[in-house]
């Protein structure tokens, strides 16, 4: 019984951490005006449904590459489509001349030196990977 | 000639497009492909029924292909230019331009466009040619029939924040040449619309958006060359009905001649992400001419089990026929003439209940895979059953 529990915990332990892990941090640069963005802003915002932040001015998304955990993960969460139904959204708005999806800027080094060197961007990465170049607006748990 | 004329209009513009592309690629600038496919494929129940959505074989045909490849390049920082080429199956795949325009970006949420546009007539009409958008393998045939899909114009679009709802508006203005094929012989009549204009809005949130649109044009379909029983075509029958019988407000009655018809539609569309759900009635008006006033629509609903989409729709067309014989003094001298005339308006109206089950399976991303079958009643045709398969891709 002991083991059994002790092997419960040891899996529950790893499971938080791993969960802990994957945390993905939405970012913008560190001149930001705001200290926080609520979900629905930043849905908005990667969908296009909306082209500036809150406070105004003009905010330019950028997604991780297809297939990255972090894009599965916020797709998910925040925007609230899995990797098909996201594609299939934004075909929607592409061949219409409606919309254009955020450029794929590669991982999360390549989109946290995006964020860094422009204040317009948004993006997200992996919650480890955050540092001073730039400022955590949401976390997806 | 009319229609060389047009097509000599179309490849103009195409290249007007591509010349204002060029300056662009030229400097090296941002210019956007993206592309979608279509490859599909299907087979009737009974080649003695009636043909449905393109199929009329007992055996399986691949003819339903379709290739589109959409070109933008920016301009300038507000200007962008646009090319979407099709290239279709039952066209020998011959390109065609589904969209070609010049868009402003008036402001941060408004722009305007001129070129060539999808006519926005339905909920799913800007991105009907791209399969992987939608669940269907093509979205209802009894609702989505128009075969004006495309306006030669200028369009304003907006799209704006109303409190916590999420707003389009869409309106635009133009015209239109096409040949289309009024009853089903394989025969084309050649059709304009002039002073084409509609408005289109949507309201939305999340998972939900309600849709409405109304149009109106001046239209034109010349349908003279119609085949009927003693006077041989539909255009001697009118001719007849001036000339011989005195009757010119009857002839004026059956001709499709600068006609002011009018089309609306609401639609709602659900996507919980479990759950997905589609409801659309369109209403078409023919003012005074032989076409039939079309009252069609359809509700489907669906579910998702991970990659695996399943879905149900009903449809039904139930057309109000024309009356070119109003006016005419009943008697026994003039009633085969009523009779032939009653006989012109009927055979335009439809009568059509269609039960689709269908799946769409995502593949991988970008790709999915339908299958599709379609249970038709026709009440003046009879019945058929059509099974279809496709497979969608965007790049």
């Amino acid at each position: 019984m002991k083991k059994f529990i002790c092997a419960v915990a040891t899996t529950l332990t790893l499971g938080l951490a791993n969960a802990a892990w994957a945390e993905v941090a939405v970012i913008v640069h560190p001149s930001a005006s705001f200290a926080s963005l609520s979900e629905d802003d930043i849905s908005r915002l990667f969908l296009g449904k909306s082209k500036s932040f809150p406070g105004g001015g003009q905010a330019v998304p950028v997604n991780q590459n297809e297939g990255a955990a972090a894009r599965d993960k916020f797709n998910e969460a925040v925007c609230k489509k899995n990797a098909s139904q996201y594609k299939a959204y934004w075909s929607q708005l592409v061949f219409t001349g409606k919309g254009t999806p955020p450029k794929d800027a590669g991982d999360d080094a390549a989109v946290k030196a995006l964020i860094a060197a422009n204040p317009t961007m948004i993006g997200y990465i992996d919650a480890s990977a955050v540092d001073a170049s730039v400022k955590v607006v949401y976390k997806v748990p | 000639m009319n229609n060389i004329s047009s097509m000599r209009k179309k490849h103009s513009l195409a290249l007007a497009i591509a010349l204002c592309m060029a300056a662009p690629l030229t400097q090296a600038a941002d210019l956007n492909f993206s592309g979608f496919l279509s490859v599909g494929g299907g087979m009737v129940d009974d080649e003695n029924g009636p043909a449905y959505g393109g199929y009329d074989e007992e055996d399986l045909t691949f003819d339903n292909n379709l290739l589109g490849l959409q070109i933008s390049g920016t301009v300038s920082e507000k200007l962008t230019a646009t090319v979407q080429l099709t290239a279709r199956s039952e066209n020998d795949y011959e390109v065609d331009a589904e969209w070609a325009y010049l868009s402003w970006q008036a402001t941060e949420s408004s722009k305007i466009r001129a070129g060539r546009l999808r006519t926005p007539f339905y909920m799913f009409s800007d991105f009907l040619d791209v399969g992987y958008a939608y669940s269907w393998i093509s979205p209802p045939r009894e609702v989505y029939y128009l075969p004006f899909n495309n306006v030669n114009g200028v369009d304003f679009y907006t799209t704006q924040t109303l409190g916590i709802f999420d707003t389009t508006f869409q309106a635009y203005f133009g015209g239109f040449d096409d040949e289309l094929d009024l009853n089903n012989d394989g025969i084309l009549e050649e059709a304009k619309t002039r002073n084409q204009m509609g408005i289109a809005g949507t309201l939305g949130k999340d998972w939900w958006t309600l849709r409405a649109a109304y149009h109106q044009a001046d239209l034109w379909i010349d349908v003279t060359g119609i085949s009927m029983p003693v006077f041989g075509t539909l255009g001697n029958f009118a001719n007849a009905l001036t000339n011989t019988y005195n009757l010119p407000a009857n002839a004026n009655k059956l001709l499709v001649e600068e006609d002011s018809v009018t089309f609306a539609e609401v639609g709602l569309n659900i996507d919980t992400g479990r759950f997905v759900a589609a409801i659309e009635y369109v209403e078409f008006k023919p003012d005074d001419a032989l076409l039939s006033k079309n009252k069609r629509g359809y509700a489907m609903g669906g579910v998702r089990f991970g990659d695996w989409l399943v879905h149900l729709t009903a449809s039904q067309s139930k057309d109000d026929e024309s009356h070119p014989e109003a006016g005419i003094p009943v008697a026994p001298q003039t009633a085969p003439l009523i009779g032939a005339l009653q006989a012109v308006a009927a055979s335009q109206a439809v009568d059509r209940e269609v039960i689709s089950i269908g799946t769409r399976w995502d593949v991988t991303t970008g790709t999915a895979l339908k299958f599709q079958i379609d249970d038709v009643d026709d009440k003046n045709q009879g019945d058929q059953k059509v099974f279809s398969v496709a497979l969608q891709t965007v790049f």
